[in-house]
């Protein structure tokens, strides 16, 4: 017998534990001093949620997702109202993130999540069946294995349906009734075991990205039970470098890295991801996710790269080394952009590491 | 009514001060504030923030508009021109401040400088609008404020702050004239102060954070200099102040300076414009789209048809014609929005106003609400009142509609005793001057005479307006073009003078109103080369001057983001056309006009080297790396991209598999002319070697960027390629060379006559042959007649030869 862990070297050992045990002191200081009235079934009011979600220095919250407030604030609505919320955007724009907050907000739990993919079935999204038991007992609710959907509604809290357009179309339906009257049926059971309603406080988060399957084939029943709201890359230049500064630092710092990235560096690093992702009007757009994950991934590499092999920050040769691996990723067309851009566009830019990269434009694998 | 004969005016007062009123221009609660105040106050002196020198003519701002209208100035000097606009509304504080002051029996006086006066003359914008939001060069503080509140905008923070709050009975457009108070007096009253207040505190947080520019400060001690002046004259009766709530701190402070001077102070003179220099105010017609933000160009307000509800009839029946006018659009755009859609938008929009601690639905909410329940795609651009910005090409079809929605399409229109707009007379003047005032007859112009470019450049101004009067049915087509001549047929003048009148917002000179006519032309078309090459044209032909910079930085920043090369070549041939020879409109080496001319070269090197494709040769593609071996020969110092650049570009280009083979002999021939050449030798017979069938494609790229090297090709160290090519041609078999035939014969068609001539005399001297070369390329019928003919009898030899009937050949 080995002696009890407690609960909190049991986090420790997470990697990444969820939001709300993460957040928890958080979590429980807004609820303490929470006055708002609250959603029936909701553990935050949504103004609380907002703050949760958004931060708010004075009361001590930090601001954990970079974007407008208004889409925070319609996505909260939106989840009080009995439509679902669908946000969509390219990969790498923290939907993820925010479904994850949110939930961790308005239920006090993000766990219940349906991680959609082709192999998704029915059964995951509502309910199964132990077969021992089935065998042994016929259906009854001791036998019945609840999935995320059937336990959120009992429960009267947040499903998160994540990369739901990756779902076959057929399954995706199964949340139309779901979603419109707010109940499941059990056929297999009797009396009233054989439905269960939604408590208050349950509703449903789905994310999509914008890349592998858009919401165009989503049926149109389906659609007008969500309301949509895309999560766009960070707008603001400085904002994004702050953000990747800040992780790619913590980032090195795990990896052993004790020299803190370059900034200049960093800047030429954001400067190229934003030009690469077309927000910078060039229209020309990289097949690769060039989201702010991926920047902050390059740039941890770059950190790498620079200290263990050469005991020093990492410079722009290292981003150009980085960039074909990470962005360019196997896409011939994909490394011809990036290739056009160190030739063609750095050149124009003033500054030291504008210059470096574009000597360092050789780096780039033919 | 109860409640109304309390004084609103908290701040107690002595006798004759000044009471501030710091408002927002365009701001619906700022201008009841105004009438009420004006009311409550029975002021001896209403002084507006509004251009002095139209002092004289307060009377023509009454004589009972439609709004909205506004107050036009120009001025033009050696080194400056400048034109702005004081844009008036029917729920701007500065009309209600004019309308219920005059009313109320008050003086009322426009104190701040001309627009003319150079203390204006740093905003960055020539074509300014006055009461554009002083906030919004304050950022620093904005955003601070924003964040603290949770917002994403200005715009939404102040409607959720001023606009929309508790206790107002809503509609003001009845009682802001004549200052009488809402039905229920007492709660509006605590109301009005608490607004007041906050008032003070917003713009004090937005001052404090900046320190205002010399042309702010210049401005405030002359209005401060108005407000000491009609303290003194005021004698017990107070005086009222309606300035932007920015100038207010600055103008409390300045205005309760002693001057030292003994006795009452003069009325501040209105500065005149300086020597030489011309300068005027009018009235001009203005429109909500003007007006609107979110359609650009000139800096004004978001939704300004929304405000004008608000104004008229409250928060709540605003917000509600916002959301069944939004309906309504899209419904007869056929854009489904089905009535449960609108149920949840409604829904939304209350919820985000019970959460954001609105008493009604605002603008944002309303939109927020709308965009939730309706939209159900991703977008391709962030809502735009998030921000500050403009709605952007590929922006949401529902989402275009509710800006359209929130800007409404109220035109305004001046009284007919309004004295004419100075475009009217100028146009006028400028016909009488030139003789075409009553042309009966058509107009014939020879443009290299100063007298006809004149003539032709003002007709041209004004059919870039739309004034009706004369067509032009002959003329150059675009700057390559060798006519010299333009013929007019005058038409019908009836509506020119009301195209005039409405035209007058542009500008108090036809050369003002046609190049801002073309700069809204020029932001319309976005990066949609077609229109750019035309309206680079329009430019030229309107002639040139500092008015037309502006437009040309506006077409050389578009060129840059085009997405098609055969489109951006002609944008780029008719700009380096024009920059390098045109005598005639005298914009040869303007440094504008080669900005345009360096930023399409630059895209053109971008985007070409992006290009894959198929079998085929666009011309419109070759003539754009034409276009832009032109500029690296004659003009290398307009593009950023350098001559080795570019080398190194085509050879990528060249390398690519993938890119199309026209452009590919096209990077070989940008190489070659650029004094950088590869063996062509070498590379015809890799080609014939590997995809003989691109051959032809591939020539035709080379001849359209290299015809004069290949010609001038002397036996150097390889084999002549004009020699290899007879070889690979010779060698073909009889099927490739059919297939081959057009495309070859597409790509001599890049030589000239003379061209051809000596190349097929060449051809017979390598065959040992006499001969001329002349009938060889003169023949009786089609080539590719004879090509078809020589198929089919090979073809009938053939079916011959496998039945064993074709013994005989």
């Amino acid at each position: 017998m080995t002696a009890p862990v407690t609960s909190e070297s049991a986090e420790e050992r997470l990697q990444r534990p969820p939001a709300e045990v993460r957040y928890a002191d958080e979590l429980a200081a807004l609820r303490a001093a929470d006055g708002d009235p609250r959603p029936p079934g909701w553990q935050l009011s949504l103004r609380a949620a907002r703050r949760f979600v958004v931060g708010d220095e004075q009361a001590g919250v930090s601001r954990k997702f970079v974007g407008n407030v208004s889409l925070v604030e319609r996505a909260l609505v939106t989840l009080a109202t009995n439509r679902g919320l669908m946000l969509v955007g390219e990969p790498g724009t923290a939907k993820s993130l925010l479904s994850e907050l949110i939930a961790a907000a308005v239920s006090g739990s993000s766990a219940l999540t349906v991680q959609g993919g082709a192999a998704t079935t029915e059964d995951q999204i509502k309910y199964s069946w132990n077969y021992a038991l089935l065998v042994s007992e016929g259906p009854s609710s001791r036998s019945l294995v609840p999935a995320p959907m059937l336990r959120g509604m009992a429960e009267g809290r947040i499903v998160r349906f994540e990369e739901i357009t990756r779902c076959p179309l057929e399954v995706q339906d199964c949340l139309l009734s779901l979603l419109s009257d707010r109940v499941i049926a059990v056929p297999e059971l009797d009396g009233p075991q054989g439905m269960v309603f939604a408590r208050q406080g349950f509703n449903v988060i789905a994310t999509a990205n914008t890349r592998d399957r858009g919401v165009n084939e989503m049926s149109a029943a389906l659609k007008r039970r969500f309301n949509f709201e895309t999560v766009f890359p960070i707008p603001d230049f400085d904002t994004e470098l702050a953000l990747v500064e800040a992780e790619a630092t913590a980032l090195l710092r795990q990896s052993g890295v004790t020299a803190a990235p370059r900034r200049d560096v960093l800047e030429v690093l954001v400067g190229t991801f934003r030009e690469l992702r077309g927000t910078a009007g060039r229209g020309e757009r990289m097949s690769a996710v060039m989201s702010t994950a991926e920047a902050v991934s390059v740039a941890h590499a770059v950190g790498v790269r620079g200290w263990f092999l050469r005991g020093e920050p990492g410079g722009a040769a290292d981003v150009v080394a980085s960039l074909a691996g990470t962005a360019a990723k196997d896409s011939p067309e994909d490394l011809a952009r990036l290739r056009r851009f160190l030739e063609q566009e750095v050149p124009r830019r003033k500054g030291g590491q504008w210059q470096a990269l574009h000597d360092a434009r050789h780096l780039l694998a033919d | 009514m109860p409640g109304t004969s309390t004084a609103v005016d908290v701040p107690p007062r002595a006798a004759g001060s000044a009471v501030f009123l710091g408002v927002r221009h365009h701001s619906p609660a700022c201008a009841r504030l105004v009438g009420r105040a004006i009311g409550e106050l029975r002021p001896a002196y209403v002084l507006v923030e509004g251009p002095a020198d139209m002092n004289d003519r307060l009377d023509e701002l009454l004589l009972g508009h439609r709004l909205p209208v506004a107050v036009f100035s120009h001025y033009r000097d050696d080194t400056r021109v400048a034109t702005s606009w004081a844009p008036l509304c029917d729920y701007s504080p500065e009309w209600v401040a004019l309308r219920a002051g005059r009313a109320s029996g008050a003086e009322v006086r426009f104190i701040d400088l001309p627009s003319w006066h150079p203390a204006f003359a740093e905003r960055a914008d020539r074509h300014t609008n006055r009461y554009a939001d002083a906030e919004a060069r304050y950022a620093r503080a904005t955003e601070r404020l924003c964040a603290h509140f949770a917002v994403d905008s200005v715009d939404a923070l102040w409607d959720g702050l001023f606009e929309v709050t508790d206790g107002r009975d809503g509609a003001g457009g009845t009682d802001g004239a004549d200052g009488s108070g809402s039905p229920d007096g007492t709660d509006s009253l605590g109301a009005e102060v608490d607004l007041r207040a906050r008032l003070d505190a917003y713009f004090e947080l937005v001052r404090g954070d900046a320190e205002a520019d010399p042309g702010d400060r210049a401005r405030e001690e002359y209005m401060a200099s108005w407000v000491r002046a009609a303290v003194a004259r005021a004698g017990e009766r107070p005086v009222l102040v309606v300035t932007g709530g920015f100038h207010q701190p600055a103008l409390r402070a300045l205005s309760a300076r002693e001057d030292g001077r003994v006795g009452t102070p003069p009325w501040p003179e209105v500065p005149a414009p300086p020597e030489g220099a011309v300068g005027g105010s009018f009235l001009v017609p203005y429109s909500f789209r003007q007006l609107d933000a979110f359609a650009g160009y000139q800096s004004g307000m978001p939704s300004p048809g929304y405000y004008q509800r608000l104004w008229e009839d409250g928060p709540h029946a605003a917000a509600q014609g916002l959301l069944r006018s939004v309906a309504e659009r899209l419904r007869t755009r056929g854009i489904p929005a089905s009535t449960a859609d609108l149920i949840a938008a409604r829904g939304l929009a209350q919820g985000l106003a019970l959460m954001r601690g609105h008493a009604y639905e605002t603008r944002v909410d309303v939109l927020d609400g709308l965009a939730g329940a309706l939209i159900s795609d991703d977008l391709e651009q962030p809502l735009p009142w998030t921000g500050r910005g403009t709605l952007g090409v590929g922006a949401h079809p529902v989402v275009v509609e509710m800006i359209a929605a929130c800007a409404g399409d109220t035109e305004g229109r001046l009284h007919p005793d309004t004295p004419l707009p100075p475009l009217v007379h100028d146009v006028a003047e400028q016909l009488a001057r030139l003789g075409l005032a009553d042309a009966d007859g058509p107009v014939r112009l020879d443009l290299t005479h100063a007298d006809g470019l004149t003539r032709s450049q003002v007709l041209h101004r004004l059919r870039v307006m739309g004034v009706p009067g004369f067509t032009r049915v002959s003329g150059p087509s675009d700057g390559a073009d060798p006519v010299l001549t333009e013929r007019w047929e005058p038409g019908s003048a009836s509506g020119r003078e009301a195209a005039l009148i409405e035209a007058g917002a542009y500008g108090a000179r036809l050369d003002e109103a046609a190049s801002v006519v073309l700069g809204e032309r020029a932001q319309v078309a976005g990066t949609d080369a077609g229109p750019l090459a035309g309206l680079l044209f329009d430019a030229v032909l309107c002639g040139v001057g500092p008015l037309c910079d502006e437009l040309l930085e506006t077409i050389a920043a578009q060129v840059g983001r085009v997405p098609e090369l055969g489109p951006l070549g002609e944008v780029l041939t008719a700009a380096l056309g024009l920059w390098r020879h045109d005598r005639v409109f005298g914009v040869a080496r303007g440094p504008l006009l080669g900005g345009v001319v360096g930023g399409a070269t630059d895209r053109v090197f971008w985007l070409a080297e992006g290009l894959h494709g198929g079998p085929g040769v666009d011309f419109a593609r070759l003539r754009a790396l034409a276009a832009a071996r032109d500029v690296l020969l004659h003009a290398p110092e307009l593009p950023s991209v350098t001559r080795e650049a570019a080398v190194g570009a085509a050879a990528r280009i060249g390398r690519d598999p993938r890119a199309p083979a026209d452009l590919r002999g096209a990077a070989f021939g940008l190489r070659w002319a650029l004094g950088a050449p590869d063996d062509p030798a070498t590379a015809v017979q890799a080609l014939a070697a590997t995809a003989s069938d691109t051959l032809g494609d591939w020539l035709a790229g080379l001849f359209a960027l290299a015809r004069e090297e290949v010609t001038a090709e002397t036996a150097g160290d390889g084999e002549p390629l004009i020699d290899v090519l007879d070889g690979v041609v010779s060698a073909m078999t009889e099927g490739d060379f059919l297939t081959g035939l057009p495309a070859l014969r597409q790509a001599f068609a890049f030589f000239p006559p003379r061209e051809r001539e000596r190349i097929a005399e060449r051809l017979l001297r390598r065959r040992g042959k006499h001969g001329s070369a002349r009938s060889l390329l003169r023949t009786t019928a089609d080539p590719l007649l004879l090509a078809r003919a020589r198929a089919l009898e090979e073809n009938v030899a053939l079916l011959l030869d496998r039945h064993g009937l074709g013994a005989v050949r």
